[in-house]
Order: C-alpha cells, then structure tokens, then sequence
C-alpha cells in the first residue's frame, strides 16, 4: 500500500461517506419518532390501530432489508395505475426503504422498554395525583428511553453498515466508490480504506452511545 | 366533619371469585386503623379500592363526605381524581421513580401539578426528608439506597402533597427485619402527630403498638375489630386467636 496513492483515493471516498452519513443521519432522525408512534399504536386500545401495526412490524422485520429497497427504487413505479407517479429519486426512495424498516426494529425495542416498566410505577404517579399523560411522559418515557439505550445504540450501528446496501440501488455512496476504485486501479487498498472510514463512524457512535449511557445511568 | 373514610357494604369481585364480601367500616379523623388478617383475606384489595386502583362492584366509599362510589356508582373521572387527591398511599415495594433523585421523586407531583410555588416545594421536600432522617440523601438515585431508606422516601414523597389520610399497604413485608423498626418509628411519629392512617400490616406488635383500633379481616369480610386490647387481649372469635397465635 502506498500512502500517496491512499491520499489520492480519499478525495472521492469521503465524498461518498457524505452520503453514507447524510443517509444515516436521515434515517435515524426520522424512524426513531416512527417507531416510538409505531409502539403506542400497538398498544393502543383501539384493536384496529393495534392490527396495524402489529402487521406493518411482521412485514417490515419478516422480509429482507436488500428486498424492500428494491421494491421501493424500482418496484413502485411498475404498480399498475399510481406507479407513474410514484417514480422516486433513487437516494429519497431508498431512505423511505430505510426509514419505514428502521421504524419496525425500533417500535420493536421500545415495546421491549415499555414491558420492563413495572405496574407500581403507574399506580404509584396515579397515587399522587399525575394524568395518565402526564405519567406518561415523566415517568413512563423517560425510563423506557433509559431501558431501550442499549439496543438503540446497537441498532445505530447496524444501520450504518446497511447503508452499504445502497450499492445494490446504484446510489453512490462509500462501498460504491471503493468497488469502482479497485476494478480500475487493481487494487485492494480503497476496500481497506473503505473498511476504516465504517469503523471510524462507528466509533463515534460508540463513543457517542457509552456517553449517553453514563449520563443517564440513576445512580 | 367526624368521619374521613365511611365505607359501606363493599363487594369485589374477579370474575365469579369474591374478594372482597360486604365489607363496611368508617375512620374519623386523627384515627389510626390497623388491618391485619391471612394472605389473601382481601386487605390489601380494600386499601387499594380506597384510592381507586381497584375498581370496587358493589357498595359505597365516602372520603370526607364526598361519595367516591355510592352504590356501586362512581362519582365523574374529576371527581374521583380530587377524591382521591386527599389521600397519600405508601407501597410494599415502594414505587419510587427509579430515573429521579431522591429529591426529585418528592417534588415531581408538586412540581407537575403547579398547585404550590417552586420555593415552597423545595422547603418541602427538605423538611419532610429532615423529618424521615433523610436530609443527607436528598440528591442519591434510588437505587443505592437500602429497603428501609426507600421506604421512608416513599412516605415522604406521599406527604408532599398534604394528604389528610394516608394509606399504608403492608410497608414493611418486602423489609429485611433488622430494617422495619426505622420504617415504623416514622409511622408512629405520624400517628402521634394525628395523621389520619389505615395501616394494612403483619407488624403484630407495631399494630398492637400505634393502632387505636384493629380490623382483622378474614375470607373478603371483616371478621371482628376493636381496640388493640380487645383484639390481642380476648379476641371473640376463634379463628382471630388462631390467627395471632401462629405469628
């Protein structure tokens, strides 16, 4: 490996890591309220809304990833009818892909959050005198937040490592420049070069993660 | 006003198994009730129906002279929710709000309900964590404190609001032993101090001790009750002498 030559290929890498990180960060700002809406849904006392998500959750988590975003870059503009209007810029249709899966997963881990609250918790907040929403937000939220920590941390990382799968989508992004990089320069260094720029976002969500849990920790 | 808890004929049922048979009693002000009686005889169902955490199926509650429930019918969700604002409840596990200091564990229903300035909530909290023995505690989470310790939180953060009658159910069942007596010499202090209280509780001795009276309940129905005396000294029936025989 030659340092002037990894100096080169940089350049366009991290250029492609801005859209592996603009991805990521859309993703994450916006699936993180759909799932939380997604988990009171499926705890809502109105059956059909439940039904709903319940149903949106088996979809989203029972079939692949990989699958959804093709459908959603070039499967909804083949529906009979709408699908000319539903012809997507491929980055926006593939985000949607993300956001609606992410969305699933992390309804998924804050039910998880909401199960390990214990009844007396609520008994105790209604005792003084709280509303139910009132409970809700001060007591409930801000344990499951705590609880569900962990597996949101866990599952931000993933997410960064799925970004690769715009690859299969045609929108360049950090493996994309990588893959062209090594078929015309017969190398196998902007692979490794690839391979340091993910771990080097995933530890600062590490990072980021470890410090979100000291600070939040109640003792 | 010379009752502050007036409860008649209270029925409960889960499903076809009775919990609670007809059970009527009052409490006037300053009195401190104890409850005593086997698992399952439906104490703890009658204490938590008091505050509507148990949805009662027949009978009355009264609190201060405003119906709770008459007859089976309960008063409008707002009724119910300043009814039952008058009363103070201590868990036997406690409940604290494991995310919140000490401190904050007193001073989020004040500070949520905004019915006092931030000030005086603060002088609260302080005094009352003074009065449990607590004053050092005031910015430790919950969970580095002992049973005892959380307990005696627990009760101060239900003083918070002025209760004018406090329930306790069972406040030391989930104690190691060498932990209760700080617990109940806290509880006696508010008994001295005229606090209104109903006491469900296997603390014989601490019953015997604080009550000013004792309601042994048995099967959903009040067996027998009467003063401290009567019930340890000649209790009537059989199966009360059985019962505090074997504790």
């Amino acid at each position: 490996m030659n340092f002037d030559y990894i100096i080169q290929i940089s350049g366009p890498m991290l250029e492609g890591a801005r859209t592996t990180v603009l991805l990521f960060l859309i993703v994450i700002a916006l699936s993180i309220p759909l799932g939380f809406v997604v988990t009171l849904m499926a705890k809502s006392a109105l059956k059909p809304l439940a039904w709903m998500a319940h149903s949106y959750i088996y979809v989203m988590r029972g079939t692949p990833l990989l699958l959804q975003l093709l459908f959603f870059c070039f499967g909804l503009p083949q529906i009979p009818v709408i699908g000319e209007y539903l012809v997507l810029d491929r980055f926006v249709a593939a985000s949607l892909g993300f956001i609606l899966n992410y969305g699933a997963y992390f309804a998924e881990i804050f039910r998880g959050g909401l199960l390990s609250i214990d009844k007396g918790q609520h008994e105790a907040a209604k005792v003084l005198g709280l509303s139910k929403w009132q409970t809700l937000r001060k007591v409930i939220l801000a344990q499951m937040f705590r609880v569900a920590l962990p597996a949101v941390a866990n599952e931000s990382i993933s997410l960064v490592k799925d970004t690769a799968l715009l690859y299969a989508v045609a929108v360049p992004e950090l493996l994309n420049y990588a893959k062209t990089a090594v078929n015309r320069d017969f190398t196998v260094t902007p692979f490794v070069v690839a391979g340091v720029i993910y771990l080097l976002m995933t530890l600062v969500l590490t990072l980021f993660f470890k410090a979100l849990e000291r600070r939040f920790k109640f003792e | 006003m010379n009752t502050m808890i007036e409860v008649k004929e209270l029925q409960k049922s889960f499903g076809s198994l009775e919990v609670l048979k007809k059970v009527s009693f009052s409490v006037s002000p300053g009195e401190a009730v104890a409850v005593i009686g086997p698992s399952g005889s439906g104490k703890s169902t009658m204490l938590r129906s008091l505050v509507h955490l148990e949805e009662i199926t027949g009978g009355s509650i009264v609190i201060q002279g405003k119906p709770l429930v008459e007859n089976g019918k309960y008063a409008g969700a707002s009724d119910i929710r300043t009814i039952t604002a008058s009363m103070g409840m201590v868990f036997q596990h406690f409940n604290l709000f494991p995310h919140l200091t000490v401190r904050g564990n007193l001073e989020l229903a004040p500070r949520t309900l905004k019915r006092e300035k931030v000030a005086a909530i603060e002088a609260k909290s302080r005094d009352l964590l003074a009065k449990v023995g607590l004053a050092d505690k005031a910015d430790v989470y919950p969970s580095m404190l002992s049973g005892g310790q959380k307990q005696r939180v627990a009760i101060a953060r239900a003083l918070m609001l002025n209760p004018d009658i406090l329930l306790f159910d069972e406040p030391t069942s989930a104690l190691d032993p060498e932990l209760t007596g700080e617990v109940l010499r806290v509880i006696r202090q508010l008994a001295d101090e005229q606090m209104t209280m109903i006491i469900v509780t296997h603390e014989m001795n601490f019953a015997r001790d604080v009550a000013d009276r004792i309601i042994f309940m048995d099967k959903g129905e009040i067996a027998e009750s009467g003063t401290p005396e009567q019930i340890f000294g000649s209790p009537r029936l059989e199966r009360t002498r059985l019962f505090l025989n074997q504790g």
